[in-house]
């Protein structure tokens, strides 16, 4: 079969199809009643049930935390204080890359050039490996905060080797997670098992779709 | 421009090129019921988009994009759906293609094809038989000329094999 002959066989097809598919009047005008949906009337229930959890505990912990500091910094317990400001840092910090990217996702131009836009859009999307990135680095002061002033005292060789092996591989996975969860690495083994789920369909696909993009591009 | 004038070009446009939001649906999304959802979607970011037209280009240039980049950012709702899908009309292809006429067996191995394409490379595909210029294509996915018909002839390659597969 030539290229005109599967051109004319496509297009007389799709006539044929398209005969039978309408658009009545009444669904475009009820279209165009539709409020453009807010940033917020956009998003899953989940979403923002997360983004608000995200919030307080920044807010709250951020709150208790300064006191502490401002207040009563001599008494307090140094290992808590430092374990839950590095975690709450790293909340807010990635707190504020979700929020950008919410943000930014909701201004990308739909009118623009397919490649421009996908870029972008799988970019964006993408971004959510840094979200992920430092929510790792969290893991080792998860493993610190109970520590205290006794400990240094009166525990000896032997009641430190678990709990400092715990943080020192908590510490060492942290780390390597932090600087492996890359574009770069999505064709591991252990990055398609780290995100194996359906909710990571998205961002898989944006992976994929980027490598498209830099296919064309190139 | 007055919301009511906005109101009747869009419904204008709409009428006018509802080929284009119908072609891309198809073969972005085989599944009948997401296919409606496309479709809606596709006519919100053109309603939404409806400020931002720049006459430079042709207002099928502008369609292409709009619906074309909806679509394939659609995978986000559909992808489990289109897996379905795929697998189903693989098994349709097969069945089907014993019993049909030269031209309809043809239009079927085509319609595989193309759903097996790249997300971009299917885009290319579906404005390649929709007899666009190059220039057009250019426009549409943002690649230089050049670009395209390389890309293009690289897709027919890979299509002719399909064809001369089956004939043997």
């Amino acid at each position: 079969m030539n290229e005109l002959e599967l051109k004319q066989l496509w297009q007389s097809t799709n006539e044929k199809l398209e005969e039978n598919f309408v658009i009545h009047k009444k669904n475009t005008e009820d279209l165009t009643q539709v409020k453009v949906q807010s940033l917020l009337g956009s998003m899953k229930p989940t979403k923002i049930f997360a983004l608000l959890v995200g919030f307080l505990w920044v807010s709250i912990g951020g709150y208790a935390l300064s006191s502490i500091y401002l207040n009563s910094f001599a008494e307090a317990n140094k290992f808590f204080l430092f374990s839950a400001s590095i975690q709450v840092g790293l909340t807010a910090i990635a707190l504020y890359v979700y929020v950008y990217q919410l943000i930014r996702i909701n201004q990308v131009d739909i009118t623009d050039p397919i490649i421009k836009t996908q870029e972008i859009l799988s970019n964006l999307k993408m971004s959510t490996l840094w979200v992920t990135r430092i929510l790792f680095l969290q893991l080792p002061v998860w493993t610190t905060f109970w520590w205290n002033d006794t400990m240094l005292t009166d525990w000896n060789l032997i009641q430190w080797i678990l709990p400092v092996t715990v943080t020192a591989l908590f510490t060492y996975a942290s780390i390597w997670l932090f600087c492996n969860i890359k574009y770069e690495n999505r064709k591991e083994k252990w990055f398609q098992l780290l995100f194996n789920g359906k909710e990571w369909t998205p961002l898989m696909k944006s992976m994929e779709l980027l490598e498209q993009v830099e296919e064309y591009k190139g | 421009m007055k919301k009511q004038d906005q109101r009747q070009l869009f419904e204008r446009i709409i009428e006018q090129h509802k080929g284009i939001l119908f072609k891309v649906a198809r073969a972005y999304c085989p599944d009948e019921e997401d296919r409606q959802d496309l479709i809606q979607e596709m006519m919100i970011q053109i309603w939404q988009s409806m400020h931002k037209y720049n006459d430079k280009y042709k207002i099928s240039t502008w369609l292409y994009r709009i619906s074309l980049n909806v679509a394939i950012s659609f995978y986000r709702k559909s992808s489990t759906r289109a897996k379905k899908f795929t697998e189903l009309n693989e098994q349709k292809a097969e069945t089907l293609v014993n019993d049909k006429s030269e031209k309809e067996k043809q239009l079927i191995l085509l319609e595989q094809f193309i759903s097996e394409l790249k997300e971009i490379d299917k885009a290319l595909m579906l404005l390649y038989l929709e007899d666009k210029s190059h220039t057009e294509i250019a426009e549409i996915v943002g690649i230089s000329v050049s670009n395209v018909g390389t890309k293009i002839g690289r897709i027919k390659d890979q299509l002719r094999t399909r064809f001369s597969q089956f004939k043997s």
